[in-house]
């Protein structure tokens, strides 16, 4: 299976948006990631062109931070706190047991495109550890019965799809 | 500027505010070791290593990115400073492979020379090199990142110098990677192979990949580049009298700083060759023979004084070289003007330039001499005509990309094709080929009509306003807007850019070269007239020179037209000077230029010639024309440092010295005069240019000999004006204006200035059968006919085709596809090549870059320009294209 098509009208769109603004790269690449989910490596040109920068420097920004990624992923995005608080509330099961589920190892994505894995450092919510996200939504004081719920309600989306 | 007092090492210093510590101490000779630091980049704090102490507040701090405070009391070198740079190269080498036995860099790596000096040897850490694949498949540069400290210099001179941009950080952490966008291989990325950040790697993380020798050069000298125009400073290393390594000399107010160019810095391997010429030849029984220069020198002066006798002086010409030295261009016209008597000098400075810029000459008679590069980022506007000096000359270019991406100042680019200078232009005129002169009169005329002139400066320095702008006015706006293709919109908004500004003009060969050159140049003259854009200071005329001397053998008279220091030959005065120099009677007319020695010897009125340095039969279309042209001479003489299409010709071959092998001085196309000293030897009996020359004028008659290049110089700072300061020897001086021009003339008072007449285009009839336009010009890897250029090791196995450029319209309308073969067909000649397919390209415009296969492209042309113009049209022509069948 394949990620899905880029819309290269849409993407033109959220450039031109930016064109020729003074530290507008990282704006761009966070409207481009919100909108498909990864920063197309074929974007990397016009979006250096419309900036009046280097394409090298584009990806220089890419590669550094985390929150920008230049494969595609899931739908799902499933990020499992690893910070000391989930640790010693057990965080540790909880990813093994994520991985379990999915069959995905850290910073996978499923063939389906569902669902990537991806480990934090800390979520900054441990009064709730062991906690995880889903895309933007918190799940906190998880336990394996309501990782199992999560996981199903999510892969229910799936077959409606 | 406000100056702040502190105390490093306990001496105390002044400075200016804004001062990094690291350079104050530098001014005051306290030495602060760095690996990241470099004096023409940007500071960047990456490597720790200049951390100093401040006494009074107890802060350390990396000296590069700290400005001075008052009162500070610095420590350079406390123990404390000690063991945390210690501890910095510790952790360095402790992520670095141990392959210093096999690294190219050896002894001139900076991270063992610091480590040497700190006193680490033994480190007692876990080795924990990152290891990276090798990347060497292109012929030029090595990377092994695994060697790489990340102190960015590659990238900061990637962006701050040759402003490329092929490289920068990727990842992050013990990952993080200088990497080309894409992480592509640098041949499929957009580095152009300056070598920049190859010299300035503390490391062996990027090195020249040299096939002959690896290692450190027992010698390093410094010279001047061989190659374009620029005259860019090198650091040449050799071993056992071969040239094994070139880099950018570390001297200060060099032209090209830190920088070179990929012909610079990796084709002089050329000249370790081993079909170099090195010893005389002697055509006998139809074969080239070697024989003593004794016997080659004895005949070439009796032949000349018997062929004297017998024809008289103006049946012998004298071509000479834009690439040897001034010395040399002397002595050669010197020759020709003293010993035989004949005005028949010439070099091949006259196609890339000379025939357009004597127009400039003729008006500002020796002002405005000097156009330093570094003006440029002064300038208000830039205004591009016809130039790609990216390609052409980069060092130059790299000024011009500098001054508008840095230093923000607009770009007006005037150019058909859409070139690599249109991402760094803030407007580009697409315009129709050679209609460069109605497109400036146009401008002017706007300007005129919005009264966007300098009134001041065209009262007190020029004459002829009145009448010029009187034929502005009746300029047709609506046929200017037909023949240039551009529309009137557009011409407004370059003239938007231009009005009330200062103007710096680039010109290239676009216009140099062009059918309406002149006329163009006469133009482009009116319009810095009337913007008060002369006389330095960031505004004036910057033109692209292809050969390094092109100006100094101009300003030698090595031209059939001009006496040394560029002084027209009809002038009474001055050549009655010279008369009395050289004890000698000279004509006053006009000698042979290049092209008509070759007319002449084709009717046979033309007995003997004597070319040094030039490889006529490939600079000048139809090689079999020019070759029948040679061969009706009755003796030819070739002096040369390759064997090539031209020397087989000759009767005698004399064997001479490449820049890096003689001493000599060039003038580049700022106005620097640069001198040098030989770096190697000349191969086997081969001799300096100047030496050979010398010692025929000498078996010719020539009462003084020249027995050494002091001598030269002596003589020609006595005589020549501009350059007076030659005969002190300095390693470079800036050629003296003496114009009495009132512009010029420091008392202002002198001549004025007259605008030329307003000249317009001819109209021109659609040509069906010749659909296309073809535009020849230079890729960055060749420099002009390519013989020299062809001959490195390095560009050769970089195996370019020299595809002809066609848009995607026309490759789809013609039914080809990329690297199919194709023949381009102008009535004067045609050409086989390959094609390539450009998203970018311009219908209608093809591109034909020069310098491959023997230089064929010249064949599109005719050798003289039947409309009987000044300027010499071998920039574009119209063909028809057909595609080959696959056999």
């Amino acid at each position: 299976m394949k990620p899905k098509e880029i819309d290269w009208n849409e993407l033109t769109n959220i450039i031109e948006k930016h064109r020729n603004d003074q530290w507008g790269l990282i704006p761009l690449l966070q409207d481009v990631q919100e909108v498909f989910g990864y920063i197309p490596p074929d974007s990397i040109d016009p979006i250096a062109e419309a900036l009046n920068i280097f394409p090298s420097q584009v990806q220089g920004v890419v590669t550094f931070y985390a929150g920008f990624s230049l494969e595609p992923k899931g739908k799902y995005v499933i990020r499992v706190c690893r910070g000391t608080a989930c640790h010693v509330k057990g965080g540790r099961s909880i990813l093994r047991l994520m991985k379990r589920e999915l069959d995905l190892d850290e910073g996978e994505t499923s063939p389906d495109y569902q669902f990537t894995l991806e480990t934090v450092a800390c979520l900054g919510a441990c009064f709730l550890a062991p906690t995880m996200m889903v895309n933007r939504s918190y799940f906190g004081k998880l336990s394996p019965p309501k990782v199992n719920t999560i996981v199903a309600q999510y892969g229910k989306d799936k077959r409606e799809d | 500027m406000e100056e702040i007092g502190l105390t490093i090492d306990g001496r105390n210093i002044t400075c200016n505010a804004g001062t990094s510590i690291l350079n104050a101490a530098g001014e005051n000779r306290i030495k602060i070791p760095t690996l990241c630091h470099h004096p023409h980049l940007e500071p960047a704090g990456a490597c720790r290593l200049c951390i100093v102490e401040d006494e009074v507040s107890g802060r350390i701090m990396a000296s590069c990115v700290t400005p001075v405070v008052p009162n500070m009391a610095i420590k350079t070198d406390t123990p404390s400073i000690k063991k945390h740079r210690i501890n910095i190269i510790r952790l360095m080498m402790a992520n670095h492979p141990e392959s210093c036995i096999v690294c190219n860099q050896g002894n001139r790596c900076e991270l063992r020379n610091i480590a040497a000096e700190l006193g680490v040897g033994l480190i007692d850490l876990y080795p924990m090199p990152h290891y990276m694949r090798l990347e060497e498949a292109n012929p030029f540069i090595i990377r092994d990142l695994t060697k790489c400290i990340l102190c960015g210099k590659c990238i900061r001179a990637d962006h701050e110098l040759v402003m490329v941009g092929a490289i920068d950080y990727n990842l992050r952490g013990v990952r993080s990677r200088p990497a080309t966008a894409h992480e592509r291989p640098l041949e499929h990325s957009t580095c152009t192979f300056c070598g920049t950040c190859v010299s300035i790697c503390p490391t062996g993380a990027l090195v020249a990949k040299n096939t002959q020798y690896v290692g450190s050069p027992t010698k390093e000298v410094s010279t001047i580049c061989g190659f374009c125009g620029v005259g860019c400073k090198l650091l040449v290393g050799s071993v056992d009298n071969k040239i094994v390594d070139v880099n950018p000399s570390h001297e200060d107010g060099t032209v090209n700083l830190s920088t070179l160019c990929v012909r610079g810095h990796f084709a002089h391997d050329f000249l370790n060759v081993d079909k170099r010429l090195t010893t005389p030849l002697i055509r006998k029984d139809g074969e080239l023979s070697p024989v003593s220069w004794f016997e080659a020198l004895d005949l070439v002066s009796e032949r000349f004084l018997s062929i004297k006798q017998t024809y008289g002086p103006q049946c012998m010409a004298f071509l000479g070289s834009s690439k040897c030295t001034i010395e040399e261009n002397y002595l050669f016209q010197k020759m020709a003007r003293v010993s035989i008597g004949t005005n028949n000098v010439d070099n091949t400075g006259y196609f890339s330039g000379r025939s357009v810029l004597r127009r400039m000459e003729e008006k500002f008679r020796g002002g405005d001499r000097r156009r330093p590069l570094a003006e440029l980022e002064k300038a208000e506007v830039l205004f591009v005509l016809g130039a790609n000096p990216i390609q052409s000359t980069p060092v130059m270019g790299y000024y011009l990309k500098r001054a508008s991406r840095m230093k923000n100042i607009p770009l007006i680019l005037v150019d058909p094709r859409r070139t690599d200078m249109m991402p760094f232009s803030t407007l580009w005129l697409p315009l129709t080929p050679h209609s460069d002169l109605e497109l400036i009169n146009a401008l002017a005329s706007i300007l005129y009509r919005w009264g966007a002139y300098d009134k001041d400066f065209i009262d007190r320095y020029t004459e002829g306003f009145g009448d010029y702008h009187d034929s502005l006015s009746s300029l047709d706006m609506d046929r200017v807007s037909h023949l240039t293709g551009l529309s009137i919109q557009e011409m407004e908004s370059a003239a938007e850019l231009l009005q009330g500004k200062r103007i710096a003009f680039v010109v290239g060969h676009g216009v140099l070269q062009q059918r309406y050159g002149t006329e163009a140049m006469d133009a482009l003259l009116n319009l810095a007239l009337m913007s008060g854009s002369i006389g330095g200071d960031g505004r004036g005329f910057y033109f692209v020179a292809m050969e390094n001397n092109e100006m100094g053998a101009w300003d030698m008279g090595s031209a059939p037209d001009f006496l040394p220091g560029r002084q027209p030959i009809q002038e009474d005065g001055e050549r009655k000077r010279w008369e009395r120099a050289w004890k000698v009677n000279l004509s006053p007319h006009e000698g042979l230029g290049v092209l008509r020695m070759i007319e002449e010897a084709e009717k046979g009125n033309l007995k003997a010639l004597y070319v040094m340095g030039e490889n006529l039969v490939r600079a000048l279309p139809h090689p079999d024309r020019i070759a029948r042209a040679l061969a009706n001479l009755e003796f030819f003489v070739v002096q040369d440092i390759l064997p090539n299409e031209t020397t087989e010709l000759a009767d005698v071959v004399l064997p001479g010295a490449a820049f890096s092998e003689k001493e000599g001085s060039f003038c580049n196309l700022e106005g620097r005069v640069q001198s040098f000293v030989n770096t190697v030897n000349p191969p086997g009996e081969a001799r300096p240019d100047w030496e050979i020359l010398a010692d025929l004028g000498t078996r010719m008659g020539s009462p003084e000999p020249y027995s050494s290049i002091v001598k030269i110089r002596d003589e020609i700072s006595r005589l020549v004006p501009g350059y007076s300061d030659l005969a002190k020897s300095p390693d470079q001086f800036w050629i003296e204006e003496n114009s009495s021009l009132k512009l010029f003339n420091s008392r202002k008072e002198g001549g004025l200035i007259r605008f030329s007449p307003l000249a317009q285009m001819s109209d021109e009839e659609q040509d069906a059968k010749n659909p296309f336009v073809a535009i020849v010009g230079s890729l960055r890897f060749h420099l002009g006919g390519g013989t020299r250029t062809e001959q490195s090791e390095r560009i050769k196995s970089f195996e370019l085709k020299g595809e002809v450029e066609i848009s995607n319209d026309d490759g789809r309308q013609l039914g080809v596809r990329n690297g199919d073969s194709v023949t381009i067909e102008s009535p004067f000649g045609s050409i086989r090549r390959e094609i390539r397919l450009e998203t970018m390209a311009r219908p209608g415009i093809i591109f034909i870059p020069k310098a491959f296969k023997q230089n064929e492209v010249m064949n599109l042309f005719p050798l003289t320009n039947s409309e009987g113009a000044d300027s010499i049209g071998f920039k574009e022509i119209r063909v028809r294209i057909e595609k080959n069948s696959a056999t």
